[in-house]
């Protein structure tokens, strides 16, 4: 398109005060030679956006760049339709961060033309449109699975749920009683029937809702709102249309037979949760021992059977000290019958908290911390129970006629794929050993999310939890899906990037099948073929962009982003000729670093003058072509803000830190060809909150910058 | 320690929650309470274990542990207990329920202990006295126009009822003189049981001598915060105790040795020493009921078992002090109000090792006791 660009300079916020605005709009007039330069004392107010409204329709304005305050507000103000808008936040990076008023005037000058460099670089999105179907298909027919088909069923949406047992309910068909809802206090009755069969009965007869049973899903292909399911039931196979995935495949018990220390196996009066629960059922809720079938008297129940226990699962299971204070009341429906819950920690998280207050104060429910180290035959048909550190004493033996193992929950996902997704990057969700096997994500940005666009996991799959957080998790995972659904029809990304409509568009000509793409690729958007070459299923892509920054050939760009507007970005900032003022580049990732530079700058904090920052997607992205760029010109330094990488990540994109991290290691090579040092590159991981470090940051690297001394190729 | 093997008696801590420790089942073994006890020893102190026993119904811990009796029911552990689980009132009830193990005749605490028993509590003496100082000779008896107790009797000869009396309550007192001995000998033997094979210190009579000190300078009292008010209500209440006994054997002195017999004149020594006791146990039990009332947010409303004994030695003091004004005052039915104060007179001391007053012997023992195997210097 001709670019017909527009510069509007906001004098408000202190900006027209701190900086020479005619100088700026002189410059951006001679040497960028931009036609329109206007400036006004407060852009985002009605009078200023009227007056790039008036341009627009008057002047042929179609390409505006707003030197004003940071892209991340004001945006709803700033939004031209059919206009691309460029944003350089003279506010932020040169009048609040910068003290001399002489280096505020040249980083503004700097950040002026940096966008518009990048504006005329830059393309209007257009959709990526393809056809697409949004029907929701849901793994797994428990309480998770069967919530999330009634809720996108009830939000109009056609479901097909896959359930690999005969029936529906899951795991609360095998239960005798469950906890009551309660607002406050618990009262009587304290076990109460579930309610699983009107649920069931709901999602069957909802018309909106087909279901699969004794199903399994065969293979996954295809992308979000195009997904080809293969779903096998009964030795029929059938290939359903879908838009995206709720995977609620759920949970089985930690396989006791491993407890053999703990009496499993050895002797029959020790059961599992599950297995007590059965016991109940088929009685009518006598407790009846396995062994002679008497009625039980002493029961012990062993919390964390397995359980944050390194040998066996290293995690927390949720579900089962609430499970245990809920069968210890099916012990003592029997009036001279005593349940011993004997603990690590109770964790009874929420309203749960008064669950627990209400066994504790049942005189036959007894409850004790210590270490259960075995449990031994008592040679009088009963069992010793043995406990160390116990809060009893040392070391002692407690009797019992029966001992209940609370088992922990094991992940579906932990040793089959269950999606089977026909991805080059394979069937299964990736890298879940990070969440001991469950489709978790890092749960405080991405819940729900997995690294599988469109497919997002809710209940005991994701997380270990009750049946209540279940249905929560459920309602939220379905609405993802739904989000996801839509997102694709309409041709945008979800999640992060959940307003953009740019897709990578790679010139496959110079493409050399190198695959870095395909495996670097986080969300396993590319698949290849035949031959090996690599293409895009554009539905899968989170638009992160960490295919561009890994392409050796620099191929893959956006009609917003790619390698050449970046880099020449880079090339135009200026670099001081004298010797002790460096100019170092940062590059900053826009969900956690940039916001942090933001926060900095809102509360006034100074930032070296050395450094000209640019936003990136995601540190994923960085082309290592800009740094051998930038540095061949003269640039001193280039720090590399990123999210945290590893086993707590908190990049948005989940591996685009990490990768750029690992790409950096790369650098060596590239700066050695220039004879250039190291360390004149460095990456450091910055949280969102961790603005307060964020002078301090850039300081110290700028220090270290100096040290090592200026770039040789500056004024070349 | 030797590995225990536990298995609870849930009989036991229902009988614990219905003795008024209703709250035990509250603790979550944080154990703010034995950071905030000023008496209990440094070495595995209570009552944080004690609760866990009594949640557990480990009755072999508790009955015969010492330490609930090294208790003294501060209530310091109650007010400062985040859960509400009222560690003091709990104690209280598990050395009602000691008393009750250890009891000679079982019987007997039953009725002292068991609130549906307090009809036959009262009845037993009131029926028992009414048989030998029924109420109809109470407008015969002057005796020079002037009323004299001692005399009060139900028919000729009028040396019938004192002697009558007497033996009553001679051989009441054999019975709670053996009852306590009883006790004592269990509780003993149980502790020593309990502790297995802790090393004792060899020298009873100087255990028994250092914790007599430390009763009768209540030292340990000085200890409690919630409760520092009782310190001095307790004092005086034991003081006027001791006082009125050596009066009262005193008396019998007089009357069998020197035949002098009452009413006394007020200017006689053991008169006064009498009316002085009479003074600090009014003042003893208005400082205790009123501090009872003053901290029973802090510390609790205590038990029946604790209000059938604050009761009984009310009466005594109400009833006593009636009879003496209705006596000087000349109205005949000051003989209604010694009589009732006979009754109460005969429950405290018949009672005396069953009730709470028990608390006289069984903490001494368990006083002496953890002297003597050095868990207390």
């Amino acid at each position: 398109m001709e670019k017909n660009i527009g510069l509007y300079i906001c004098t408000g916020c202190s900006i027209g005060d701190s900086i020479d605005v005619e100088k700026l709009g002189n410059i951006a007039k001679n040497s960028l030679k931009i036609p329109v330069v206007k400036s006004h004392f407060a852009m985002c107010g009605k009078e200023g956006v009227e007056l790039i409204k008036n341009d627009i329709k008057n002047e042929g304005v179609n390409t505006v760049v707003i030197a004003a305050c940071s892209p991340r507000i004001k945006y709803e103000e700033f939004d031209f339709p059919g206009c691309i808008v460029e944003r350089s936040p003279l506010r932020e990076l040169a009048v609040w961060t910068q003290e001399d008023p002489e280096e505020r005037q040249l980083a503004a000058e700097d950040y002026v033309k940096m966008h518009v460099i990048k504006a005329q670089k830059g393309d209007l999105p257009e959709p990526y449109m393809m056809e697409t179907v949004k029907t929701i298909l849901v793994i797994g027919g428990g309480i998770s699975g069967m919530t999330s088909a009634l809720q996108a069923a009830n939000a109009g949406y056609q479901v097909v749920l896959v359930e690999k047992e005969a029936q529906l309910g899951g795991f609360a068909n095998k239960l005798y009683k469950v906890v009551p809802a309660a607002m406050g206090e618990y009262s009587e009755p304290l076990i109460v029937d579930s309610d699983i069969a009107d649920t069931v009965k709901a999602v069957e007869s909802n018309q909106n809702i087909t279901v699969y049973k004794s199903a399994k899903v065969e293979k996954t292909d295809g992308q979000p709102g195009a997904y080809d399911v293969t779903i096998s039931s009964n030795g029929n196979s059938e290939v359903v249309k879908i838009g995206s995935i709720v995977l609620a495949a759920g949970w089985r018990p930690y396989d006791a037979t491993k407890l053999e220390h703990l009496g499993y196996g050895v002797s029959k009066d020790v059961v599992t949760n599950i297995e007590l629960e059965g016991i109940a059922k088929n009685n009518g809720g006598r407790i009846l021992r396995p062994s002679d079938g008497k009625e039980a008297k002493k029961v012990a129940f062993i919390q964390c059977a397995g359980q944050r226990d390194p040998n066996h699962l290293p995690y927390c299971s949720a579900m089962c000290c609430t499970t245990s204070l809920k069968q210890a009341r099916y012990v003592t429906q029997n009036s001279d019958a005593t349940a011993m819950i004997l603990y690590k920690d109770i964790r009874t998280p929420g309203r749960l908290e008064y669950y627990y207050k209400a066994a504790q104060n049942d005189p036959a429910v007894m409850m004790t911390k210590g270490d259960v180290t075995s449990v031994t035959d008592a040679g009088n048909g009963n069992l010793h129970v043995e406990m160390e550190n116990s809060l009893l004493g040392e070391k002692v033996k407690i009797e019992a006629d029966l001992v209940v193992l609370a088992t922990g929950v094991v992940p579906a996902t932990a040793d089959d794929p269950i999606l089977n997704l026909q991805y080059k990057q394979g069937p299964g969700l990736p890298d879940l050993e990070l969440f001991d096997g469950f489709a978790d994500s890092n749960f405080i940005c991405f819940q729900y999310e997995t690294r599988r666009t469109g497919v997002y996991a809710a209940g005991c799959v994701r997380q270990p939890m009750n049946m209540s957080e279940a249905q929560e998790d459920a309602t939220g995972a379905a609405l993802k899906a739904i989000q996801s659904a839509e997102h694709v029809a309409a041709g945008i990304a979800v999640h992060p990037r959940a307003w953009d409509m740019t897709y990578p568009d790679p010139f496959m000509q110079r493409c050399t099948s190198c695959k870095r793409c395909t495996e670097e690729c986080p969300f396993g958007a590319i698949d290849e073929d035949e031959k090996g070459t690599p293409f895009y299923k554009p539905g899968r892509c989170r638009r992160c962009a960490t295919c561009m920054g890994a392409c050796p050939e620099r191929i893959v760009s956006f009609k917003d982003y790619h390698v050449d507007m970046i880099g020449s970005m880079m090339k135009n900032v200026s670099v001081p000729s004298d010797d002790d003022k460096p100019r170092i580049i940062v590059l900053a990732c826009e969900n956690d670093a940039y916001p942090a530079i933001d926060t900095a700058a809102l509360k006034h904090m100074k930032i070296d003058s050395a450094v000209r920052i640019i936003q990136l997607r995601c540190l994923g992205s960085t082309n290592l072509v800009w740094i051998a760029d930038a540095l061949s010109r003269g640039v001193d330094g280039m720090l590399l803000l990123g999210c945290k990488f590893g086993e707590n990540y908190q990049c948005h994109f989940a591996k685009g830190s990490e990768l750029a991290d690992y790409r950096l290691s790369k650098v060596q090579e590239t700066l050695g060809r220039l004879q250039l040092e190291a360390e004149r590159v460095q990456m450091i991981q910055l949280a969102i909150d961790e603005y307060d470090n964020v002078p301090r940051i850039i300081g110290d690297f700028v220090e270290r910058v100096k040290e090592i001394g200026p770039n040789p190729f500056k004024g070349f | 320690m030797a590995e225990q093997v536990i298995s609870p008696d849930l009989n036991f801590v229902k009988d614990i929650i219905a003795s008024g420790g209703e709250s035990l089942k509250k603790c979550y073994q944080c154990s703010t309470c034995t950071v905030v006890c000023n008496v209990t020893p440094d070495d595995k102190p209570f009552p944080r274990k004690e609760m866990m026993y009594a949640q557990w119904g480990m009755k072999d811990k508790l009955v015969s542990n010492p330490d609930i009796w090294l208790c003294h029911q501060c209530s310091d552990c109650t007010a400062y207990c985040p859960r509400g689980a009222k560690p003091g009132e709990v104690l209280n009830a598990v050395r009602k329920l000691s008393i009750r193990h250890v009891s000679m005749v079982p019987l007997f605490a039953r009725i002292v202990q068991d609130p549906k028993l307090i009809w036959l509590l009262f009845a037993i003496p009131i029926a028992l006295f009414f048989v030998f100082m029924p109420h109809k000779s109470l407008e015969f008896i002057r005796f020079d126009d002037k009323m004299v107790y001692h005399m009060f009797a139900p028919a000729e000869p009028h040396m019938y009822a004192p002697f009558v009396l007497k033996m009553i309550f001679g051989l009441t007192a054999v019975f709670s003189i053996l009852s306590a001995l009883t006790g004592i000998k269990r509780l003993w033997s149980g502790m020593k049981a309990q502790a297995g094979d802790v090393k004792s210190g060899g020298n009873l009579t100087g255990d028994i001598i250092s914790s007599a000190k430390t009763i009768f300078a209540h030292s340990k009292f000085a200890d409690c915060n919630v409760n520092r008010l009782r310190q001095w209500g307790h004092l005086l209440l034991v003081y006027s105790f001791v006082g009125l006994s050596i009066s009262g054997i005193w008396a019998l002195i007089y009357s069998y040795l020197f035949n002098f017999t009452g009413p006394y004149p007020f200017t006689d020594p053991m008169k006064l020493l009498s009316q002085a006791s009479m003074l600090a146990f009014i003042a003893g039990i208005v400082i205790i009921l009123y501090n009872r009332f003053a901290q029973a947010g802090k510390a609790g409303m205590g038990s029946y078992f604790d209000w059938i004994f604050l009761t009984i030695v009310s009466g005594i003091g109400a009833t006593g002090i009636l009879a003496l004004a209705l006596r000087l005052a000349n109205v005949s039915a000051g003989y209604a109000a010694f009589y009732l104060h006979v009754v109460f007179v005969w429950l405290l001391l018949a009672y005396a090792p069953y009730s709470k007053f028990a608390h006289l012997f069984y903490r001494t023992t368990a006083m002496v006791f953890a002297r003597h195997t050095n868990r207390e210097s």
